[in-house]
């Protein structure tokens, strides 16, 4: 019973301990320079926004990479599904909530375009991802003609920022992931490539298909991030020569951290807390005014760090004599 | 001989043959457009080079089967500290000298990160990336006008013709192609991309191996930022912005594998870098629309590469 109970709370602290870590840091942060971080509505808007593109993002980018598959295009997904939708919305005159299915459906098309063409030629995915990314970035600037898309004047398109709304998208985002991965005959059957790909495609599991609906999944999660992203400014700027690319590098953070969490909980949930924290991380950088070269470097230093404490764990836990056995068996020897 | 062989030997030489073809339908389209070939074929040759050198010396990184994705920063990083340096001191060599070192520490830097603290190279490279570019953006808002760094292009007016370009990569190709045909370097870089824990157990370090993959990929780099401040002297923070993604396409569409191993070759990078530069100025020379051009890029490289590794197919999904 007291060994449950010390269980339950190591994994409590394993699980909070990095979000709240951050929010403690960057509220110190904020105060020392006077700043409060969440001041207004806009600060929680911009706080819920962040958490929820990058848990997506961070979604799809693991589904893929968690399976060996590095993925280019994705960004270029998300560029091509939004662009396609808020035009045909702003045509039709159509509510907001179509462009969210509308980028949802065209994301998942184009996410099976991408796997249908890695399965059927059977490159390796990062060579296949580059030139998916090509294309979807061409057909982009071809279908607006390179102007990108803009639809700051349509009330109704730019209506969808609010606290309410990504909420929704997060805890909808969330569970969809969690059933598919953890409830499916999918999921068992990702987790068994997962984790022996020549032993799973030898029992019979059907390797091809599996890889395609990650890439449905992928691109569906990622014609959301499109969505959210075009109607937090109402503009698509359009990306040409791998520009979409940027994209991916946000989840690489949240990914990381979302895999120290999974240790604790579902890995799922250690990827949306692995977004808040970024979100935190974020938001104190719009509220100190930070500019976006010290944003780049400051991330990726701690991304760095992080991945040295990671893969340096055991070698830090004894130089640190945290763990003590292991430093008194040495001794003793 | 068997029809497999046969078949071995027409898919090793398809990358060849897909830059000669390149050459001829650039060749027949320009001649019957009316354009002049001669100086269509000046400006392929400007704009391969620097992709070509340094996807040369990034052949030595992907035969270990790892991938550095900050190439492109790094040139412009490079490029713009020399464009410092020059505006300062009014030495070429100098600039060159800057070029080269700064491109030497940025992958010393990345290859010892991963090698001491045992990180993935591809995420060193990825954090590597995002610095890189965030120093572009400082160094042009300090040093510049704000949005450019300018050498007098009279300064480097006499450097920019072919002749030095073409002797800069003729050279660096016969220094590259020596260490790895005909140095236990090469040998052992294939042997390790090809069965890392085989080599390991034969005594071959990879962490040294790294290193100096990564040391000849940022020699390579820095001749590619000298080339670059050469060919286009007002340096911007869009210098070199495509050259990252630019060198694996080039590598893979010049027939080498992207898992590295025994099947590496450093004229891959020669080959693949050309190739594509091909493809791009046939697609101008049909006055395509930029995405159409870039659609059809896509979907070319796809197919050629598709082809070369037709041998290459396993019955579970490449990873």
């Amino acid at each position: 019973m007291k060994k449950n109970r010390m269980n339950i709370i190591k994994r409590l602290i394993g699980i909070s301990i990095i979000p709240l870590g951050t929010l403690w840091i960057m509220l110190a942060f904020c105060s020392v320079r006077g700043v409060i971080l969440f001041e207004s509505e806009g600060n929680y808007i911009a706080f819920f926004r962040a958490a929820a593109a990058v848990m997506l993002t961070t979604f799809a980018l693991s589904i893929n990479l968690n399976s060996g598959r590095f993925d280019f295009s994705i960004g270029s997904i998300s560029l091509l599904s939004s662009v396609v939708s808020a035009t045909v919305c702003m045509k039709l005159g159509l509510p907001v909530g179509v462009m969210l299915i509308l980028s949802l459906i065209l994301g998942a098309v184009l996410g099976a375009v991408s796997g249908i063409i890695y399965v059927f030629i059977q490159l390796p995915p990062i060579i296949v991802s580059l030139g998916v990314a090509l294309l979807f970035e061409g057909a982009a600037f071809a279908f607006t003609k390179g102007y990108g898309v803009s639809f700051v004047t349509n009330i109704e398109l730019i209506s969808f920022p609010g606290i309410l709304n990504y909420s929704l998208v997060i805890l909808i985002g969330l569970v969809a992931i969690i059933f598919l991965f953890e409830y499916t005959q999918f999921g068992y059957e990702y987790k068994t490539l997962l984790s022996g790909q020549k032993v799973a495609v030898n029992i019979g599991i059907k390797e091809k298909t599996n890889a395609i609906l990650c890439y449905i999944i992928s691109g569906g999660l990622m014609g959301v991030v499109g969505f959210i992203t075009a109607t937090n400014t109402g503009n698509i700027q359009i990306a040409l020569n791998f520009g979409s690319i940027g994209v991916m590098f946000t989840a690489f953070l949240p990914m990381f951290i979302g895999g120290f969490i999974g240790r604790f909980c579902n890995e799922k949930i250690g990827y949306l807390l692995g977004a808040v924290t970024t979100a935190f991380i974020s938001l104190t950088y719009a509220r100190l005014n930070v500019s976006s070269s010290v944003q780049q470097i400051v991330t990726a230093i701690i991304l760095v760090i992080f991945l040295i404490y990671l893969n340096n764990e055991n070698k830090l836990k004894q130089l640190f004599m945290f763990d003590r056995k292991v430093y008194a068996d040495k001794e003793q020897k | 001989m068997k029809k497999i062989d046969v078949q071995k030997q027409i898919l090793k030489i398809a990358p060849v043959v897909a830059l000669l073809i390149l050459f001829a339908v650039f060749y027949m389209v320009g001649t019957i457009k009316d354009i002049n070939v001669a100086y269509g074929m000046k400006a392929i040759i400007n704009q391969s080079v620097v992709v070509a050198i340094v996807a040369t010396g990034a052949v030595f990184i992907y035969t270990l089967g790892s991938f550095d994705i900050s190439l492109g920063a790094s040139v412009a990083v490079s490029a713009l500290l020399g464009g410092i340096v020059y505006n300062a001191t009014k030495s070429i060599l100098l600039m060159l000298a800057v070029c080269v070192g700064i491109a030497v520490l940025v992958a010393l830097f990345n290859s010892v990160l991963a090698s001491v603290f045992n990180l993935p190279v591809f995420v060193t490279t990825i954090a590597m990336l995002s610095i890189l570019n965030a120093v572009v953006l400082m160094l042009i808002s300090a040093n510049g006008t704000g949005s450019q760094i300018a050498v007098p292009s009279e300064a480097v007016a006499g450097l920019d013709n072919l002749g030095i370009k073409v002797l800069v990569l003729f050279l660096f190709e016969a220094l590259c192609i020596f260490v790895f045909n005909f140095t236990k370097i090469g040998r052992k870089q294939k042997f390790l991309g090809s069965n890392p824990v085989c080599a390991k157990l034969t005594g071959i370090s990879d962490k040294k191996m790294s290193i100096v993959a990564f040391v000849m990929s940022g020699i390579g780099v820095g001749l590619g930022a000298f080339l670059c401040i050469i060919y286009a002297p007002t340096l911007t923070k869009n210098t070199a912005t495509s050259v990252g993604m630019d060198v694996i396409i080039a590598i893979v569409f010049g027939g080498m594998p992207v898992s590295g191993g025994a099947r590496s070759k450093i004229t891959a990078a020669l080959i693949g870098a050309f190739s594509m530069t091909f493809l791009s100025q046939i697609m101008i020379l049909f006055n395509l629309n930029l995405g159409i051009g870039q659609m059809v890029k896509a979907a070319i490289f796809l197919f050629v590469v598709f082809v070369a590794t037709s041998n290459q197919r396993a019955k579970m999904l490449p990873r």
